[in-house]
């Protein structure tokens, strides 16, 4: 099974849309809402995004691939469905 | 309780107001998808309220004014190249003025049009 890491911001619709959509295939994934973690996380996912070119959330990670935004299809390719 | 709600929809309506006015200019326009809408004006009262700005709600505040800043809504200024290429802000609150169907535009990050 892949891993499935997803990084979000509590305020943010597409992250919203993101969980739902591993939640609706029932598929697991664990998640951090940026803005309700500690400061030592933030700064850790903050690092993060920066070496990935990323910008904003949501933020997916399905084993090593980094998927930035909220795009469903690439979802399902990274995890073959 | 109810006292708070007016308040948050009396300020959207304000922001609402101002944006308008400041992304006109920059050839964007609100949303069509007003569910959307509602629900990020209603995101940026809350976060207006904890921070006193009303920061992009899809984008992280990073501890450094600099950056954090750049992302005070609207921040189409700060991302225009990237915003134009997409046709929509990073949250979407935002779409370019030609655009009926928000749903048709992906929400790709500046790596993947090869900005950098």
């Amino acid at each position: 099974m892949k891993k499935i890491t997803v990084y979000t911001l509590s305020t943010c619709p597409w992250c919203r849309k993101t969980k739902n959509f591993f939640t609706e295939r029932n598929i697991p994934f664990s998640y951090i809402d940026y803005d309700m973690t500690d400061e030592t996380t933030q700064r850790r996912i903050s690092q993060e995004l920066d070496a990935a070119g990323a910008t904003g959330f949501p933020y997916v990670k399905i084993n090593d691939e980094v998927i930035v935004g909220y795009q469903p299809e690439r979802y399902s390719n990274a995890l073959g469905l | 309780m109810s006292q708070c709600k007016v308040n948050i929809e009396s300020r959207k309506k304000s922001l609402h107001y101002f944006f308008e006015k400041v992304v006109g200019p920059l050839g964007f326009k609100f949303t069509p998808d007003e569910e959307i809408m509602n629900f990020l004006l209603e995101q940026e009262v809350i976060l207006e309220g904890r921070h006193g700005i009303p920061f992009c709600p899809c984008q992280p505040l990073r501890n450094d004014r600099v950056r954090d800043m750049q992302i005070v809504c609207p921040c189409i200024p700060f991302h225009r190249k990237h915003f134009d290429e997409i046709k929509r802000c990073w949250c979407g609150l935002f779409v370019h003025k030609d655009v009926l169907d928000p749903d048709k535009l992906p929400q790709l990050p500046p790596k993947e049009l090869n900005h950098e």
